[in-house]
């Protein structure tokens, strides 16, 4: 479990890199691959049988950049636990050096100077090395490969081609088994049909129908688990998709579907594979969330193993709770999780666990793997690669409260549907554009390519408007990890906020300003929105200006040719000191 | 709506209801009228001032997060040898926070064998959900569980 310490330690020294990160500057590129193989593939092998796992890919078929928060603020009892760990205090919990080819991958410290440095992260030309080499020194007859979900959506291409490009892309990987979420804004229609195609399994216990008028009501609607016998080793792996797809989500994609957590229905599925199967290893392959997993097994007895998703952690060490190892390998194609068991006679003896980096400028390209993206990528090459503008300062997602790509959402949407206020969600998934980079519209749909674009324009009473803003806060900050759902706070164009957000639920928020004067509740605002349902709480819908986010903010870049977002957020954190703080401290 | 809402339920309950042998309903989250009762008075009326003890022995299992506030699905059970002696007469269940409190009061007897109600009830608001169980010694039992009705929005 030290293993990651020791390799960039080892890599950092290489690279003589000290505290003194930022003098590295331009001095940095280096060819890394007489170290790369070694120290990034290097593996305690342990075990009868492998694992590899993806989550939360978000269709990143290519090499991206992708900086981690610098702000990840939670309830007082979360503060510093694995799930709400950013910046310094990640890296002091993991014990990261700094500068090291892993405080890049896993925080925003010093990020654009590394950036420089080490390159692009993920691709899965660089994935599809990385996975070969375990097949091949490991034995594939022994490895599976396992994904937690949010792969089919995220980019343009999968947009385009409604997820197909990813499922084909699943199937050069490799995928064995996988469970879904952003997956089912495809609508239950193509889910079926796009799993058609799918090599990979697709389970779930957690979906049930809930349509008394339906065949499959009250039925299961995947196949609940799947036992794979791995050389010699027989492994229970139990699906479980995001329990709350039908309210992060607009419903009409699931009509008819019920998720939830569904814990009572786990305990009796791992109960049955090991009762009835006598398999020596129960997995949950879930996508319910890091923090929430862990809440899963204090619950849920008698797992060996979850391999979460969702909420888009790098975890470099397993967290142990009631003899159950909970992982999570980050999101975008950042990582790949390694993790090698030994099970026999109906447990498990032994395992290891790696998080491993997918450095693009160490782990080299697959050759077959980049020409098949290409392929996949000819169709819309026109228009993805088309450069609509240059930004001034590094657009990122991610955060909390704030973050500079969302800003130039809000900005684009402002511009354009005059409105005063401007909801952008607070997903966790998108992409990150370097400081005098040029922004291509591939990068547009990387933030806000989804099945249901369209912004909303329409009117909300002030204390509507206040009412929400506690609400959603909520889902975020509750310090009952069952009662969240995984996201950041959706980000606010036109307002200006304070938040305390130890306080309880509805007494969050104040110092609301919208325009720059006390919300006044009993006024009406004009609000724009997408992503969300919002649209629904409101009045006079303006339906003539509805249109696709992606081509709102096209345009607007393309009209502004040079974007400069300041990373002045418009939240004021009353009760934290800093965005990441250490467990049971408000400050850093 | 009123109206409407109780016929829905009504359907819904029909449907899966071979354990009930009568009932009587009134539809939660109603405007403000005459059926309006807090949970304070509601519980007091049914337990004549006595109140409820929390106990183990009530199930009741709803969504942590609601997938639909109109339609949440709940299910009481409670553990009961449900003889002559010893049974369960009553389960009620509140929404704590809806102007109109009261969802339903399923009446038993020890010939159902299986002292179960499930149906689907509606939360105006992010609420505790009540089930206040009438046993036939005169004592009433409870368990509550907060349900989140939210608007949603992120993933």
């Amino acid at each position: 479990m030290e293993v990651s310490r020791r390799d960039f330690m080892h890599i950092a020294a290489i690279f003589g890199l000290g505290a003194a990160a930022s003098g590295c500057m331009g001095g940095g590129v280096k060819p890394a691959s007489k170290i790369s193989l070694k120290d990034v593939f290097d593996f305690k092998e342990t075990g009868n049988i492998t694992l590899l796992h993806m989550c939360d890919i978000h269709a990143h078929l290519k090499p991206m950049y992708w900086r981690e928060p610098s702000t990840l603020i939670s309830a007082p009892n979360l503060t510093g636990t694995p799930g709400f760990l950013c910046g310094e205090a990640f890296a002091k919990h993991y014990n990261l050096e700094p500068s090291s080819l892993d405080a890049y991958f896993d925080t925003h410290v010093d990020f654009e100077s590394l950036a420089k440095k080490f390159g692009k992260m993920g691709g899965i030309a660089h994935m599809k090395t990385y996975l070969d080499h375990v097949r091949r020194t490991r034995g594939a007859e022994k490895v599976l490969f396992l994904d937690s979900g949010d792969t089919w959506q995220g980019t343009g291409v999968a947009l385009k081609t409604g997820g197909e490009a990813i499922v084909k892309a699943q199937n050069h990987l490799g995928v064995d088994v996988m469970v879904g979420h952003w997956e089912f804004t495809y609508g239950k229609e193509r889910v079926k049909e796009l799993i058609e195609m799918l090599d990979a399994k697709f389970i779930s216990q957690n979906v049930i129908g809930d349509d008394p008028f339906a065949d499959e009501y009250e039925e299961l609607i995947f196949e609940p688990y799947t036992i794979e016998e791995r050389n010699g080793a027989k492994i229970g792996i139990i699906g479980q998709s995001f329990p709350f797809t039908s309210t992060a989500n607009p419903k009409e994609f699931t009509e008819g579907w019920s998720f939830g957590l569904r814990m009572d229905t786990l305990q009796e599925y791992v109960n049955e594979l090991r009762d009835e199967h006598n398999v020596d290893c129960v997995v949950v392959l879930s996508h319910d969330g890091f923090s929430v997993d862990q809440e899963v097994a204090r619950q849920v007895s008698g797992i060996d193993f979850i391999l979460s998703g969702h909420t888009h952690d790098p975890s470099p060490k397993p967290i142990v709770i009631n003899g159950c190892a909970i992982v999570i390998a980050g999101s975008h194609g950042k990582y790949v999780g390694r993790l090698d068991i030994d099970a026999r006679d109906g447990k498990v003896h032994n395992y290891e666990y790696k998080l491993v980096p997918i450095a693009s400028n160490l782990i080299p390209a697959n050759e077959e793997t980049e020409k098949f993206v290409e392929e996949l990528y000819a169709p819309f090459a026109d228009e993805m690669y088309e450069v609509l503008g240059k930004t001034k300062n590094i657009l990122y997602k991610r955060d909390t409260f704030f973050s500079t790509f969302d800003q130039l959402i809000n900005d684009a949407i402002i511009d354009e549907m005059k409105c005063d206020i401007s909801f952008t969600p607070g997903y966790r998934w998108g992409t990150t554009v370097l400081a005098g980079e040029d922004i291509l519209m591939d990068n547009v749909y990387e933030m806000c390519g989804i099945t249901y674009p369209d912004v909303y324009t329409f009117e909300l009473k002030g204390d509507r408007i206040a009412k929400l803003l506690e609400d959603i806060a909520d889902n975020v900050f509750n310090e009952n990890p069952l009662y969240q759902q995984g996201g950041d706070m959706s980000r606010l164009g036109g307002v200006t906020y304070d938040i305390t957000v130890s306080n309880s639920s509805g007494k969050r928020i104040s110092n609301l300003k919208v325009g720059g004067k006390p919300i006044d509740l009993a006024k009406t605002y004009i609000v724009s929105s997408w992503g969300g349902n919002l649209q629904n709480a409101g009045e006079n819908l303006q339906k003539e200006k509805i249109r696709p986010v992606y081509d709102v903010v096209r345009d607007y870049i393309k009209r502004q040719k040079v974007v400069d977002v300041s990373n002045a957020g418009n939240v004021t954190l009353l009760d934290y000191e800093c965005g990441c703080p250490e467990k049971g401290s408000m400050s850093c | 709506m009123l109206r409407r809402e109780f016929f829905k339920t009504l359907g819904v309950v029909a449907a899966a209801t071979a354990v009930v042998p009568s009932m009587s309903f009134a539809a939660g989250a109603a405007p403000k009228g005459p059926n309006e009762m807090s949970y304070e008075a509601a519980l007091k009326a049914v337990t004549n001032g006595k109140g409820a003890t929390p106990s183990d022995k009530v199930s009741l299992k709803v969504p942590e997060i609601a997938e639909n506030g109109a339609v949440v699905p709940v299910t009481v059970e409670v553990d009961s040898p449900m003889t002559e002696k010893d049974y369960v007469k009553t389960i009620h269940v509140f929404a704590t926070k809806n102007n109109n409190s009261r969802c339903a009061a399923v009446h038993l007897t020890p010939a159902n064998g299986k002292a179960m109600f499930s149906s689907r009830i509606k939360l105006g608001q992010t609420q505790d959900v009540a089930a206040i169980v009438e046993m036939s010694d005169g004592s009433f039992l409870s368990a509550a569980q907060s349900v989140k009705v939210t608007i949603g929005g992120c993933g």
